[in-house]
């Protein structure tokens, strides 16, 4: 039972944790799981990603229902972040364990990086210029008070966006967000919601992969799953009265500590 | 309700859902006496889960819940893609249609390898 109720216990932090700052929570449920209870990385990374699609389900259901989400937006995305999705999930079973865990300690670092650069970078002035190749169907993108840009590129950053997201467990927010922010100027608020909307397809393309293949162990998915869910739940509702900042600092340096381990991992130092 | 609301609807009702058959099928696992890190994991079987749902059993409480959870955003796609055939909104109903073509192709790898690997 212990066991249980640490995976329960570190799936609401995840959950917790997520929400709060907007991320899938798979960069700390995959450590979590693996540097913490000793477990395979491939048989984390399945669970992970069902986790991944319960938090961003959550979450998205409040956007689409405030309508901040960008739903033509997001399905047309998901055509291609479902297709990394499906590529990274079969590399997965092939790619040798080590080399997971250093990819999966640059995207710690990464993820980072781009925490404590957040709010700074300002969305690319494309100036109005729409898709030349199909500007009708980049119309229909539209949000309410902005157009999207530059579709043909986002749509191959997507596809790399999918295979982070099969490959590592992750929701893959931190490649979608900034490509919809900074190369189709969309605004920031709408492309976090869209991207936890994206996000449950482009992981579901994955997880389907990874249960038929038993890379999903429901023992520890269960648990970790509630944990997750129950986290997210509580810190959706408490996210206004929490101090985001102080919160932002403690969480690079978690995620920091965490790439050193895995980056120990990769090197078959742990 | 709009359209997208509707769409957010179906999204609770699927978490929630999943949600509440895991939450089961913890408790039995607990109840049984499981270990989460038993060095053997029962693997998917979705023609025998109606059978271990009956019985009772811990892991088809799980599997269910996690079937609802992965099936949520995929029933998204659905509703949506209703509603833009409902609204004559012929390229989106085209997109919609992709994005399940994809997922299908996902179905359709992950139980040819499943059964490769036996």
């Amino acid at each position: 039972m212990g066991v249980a109720l640490v995976m329960m216990g570190g799936g609401l932090l995840a959950g917790a944790f997520g929400s709060l700052l907007g991320l899938g929570g798979g960069v700390l449920i995959v450590p979590l799981l693996t540097l913490g209870l000793g477990l395979p990385l491939r048989e984390a990374v399945g669970v992970s990603l069902v986790c991944v699609i319960m938090t961003s389900s959550a979450a998205a259901s409040v956007y689409l229902e405030r309508n901040v989400a960008n739903l033509r937006l997001g399905m047309t995305l998901e055509l291609f972040t479902a297709s990394g999705a499906l590529i990274g999930g079969m590399v997965a079973f092939v790619l040798d364990q080590h080399v997971v865990a250093g990819l999966f300690a640059a995207l710690l670092i990464y993820t980072s990086v781009s925490m404590l650069r957040r709010g700074r970078a300002a969305p690319a002035d494309a100036a109005d210029v729409g898709d030349p190749a199909d500007p009708g169907f980049t119309a229909l993108l539209a949000g309410p008070g902005y157009g999207v840009h530059h579709l043909r590129l986002a749509s191959g950053l997507s596809v790399f966006a999918g295979i982070i997201s099969a490959l590592l467990g992750v929701g893959g927010g931190i490649v979608k967000v900034p490509v919809m922010h900074l190369v189709m100027g969309v605004p920031l608020r709408a492309a976090t919601a869209t991207s936890n909307m994206m996000i449950g397809v482009t992981a579901a393309a994955g997880a389907i992969v990874y249960l038929f293949r038993g890379g999903i162990d429901p023992f520890v998915a269960g648990p970790t799953a509630v944990g997750v869910f129950v986290g997210a739940t509580v810190g959706s509702r408490v996210a206004h009265r929490v101090d985001v900042h102080v919160l932002r600092w403690l969480f690079v340096l978690v995620l920091l500590y965490t790439a050193v381990q895995m980056a120990r991992q990769a090197l078959g130092l742990a | 309700m709009t359209f997208e609301a509707r769409i957010g609807r179906l999204l609770t009702i699927g978490t929630y859902a999943g949600a509440a058959a895991l939450a089961v099928g913890v408790v039995a696992m607990l109840a049984a006496g499981i270990s989460p890190l038993e060095a053997t994991f029962p693997t998917f079987d979705l023609l025998g889960l109606p059978a271990q749902l009956l019985a009772l059993e811990p892991r088809g409480f799980l599997w269910l819940g996690l079937v609802v959870i992965v099936a949520t955003p995929v029933m998204r796609v659905v509703a949506s893609l209703v509603g833009y055939i409902g609204r004559r909104e012929r390229a989106m109903a085209v997109v919609g249609t992709g994005v399940l073509a994809v997922i299908g192709v996902g179905v359709g790898i992950g139980a040819f390898l499943g059964i490769v690997r036996g």
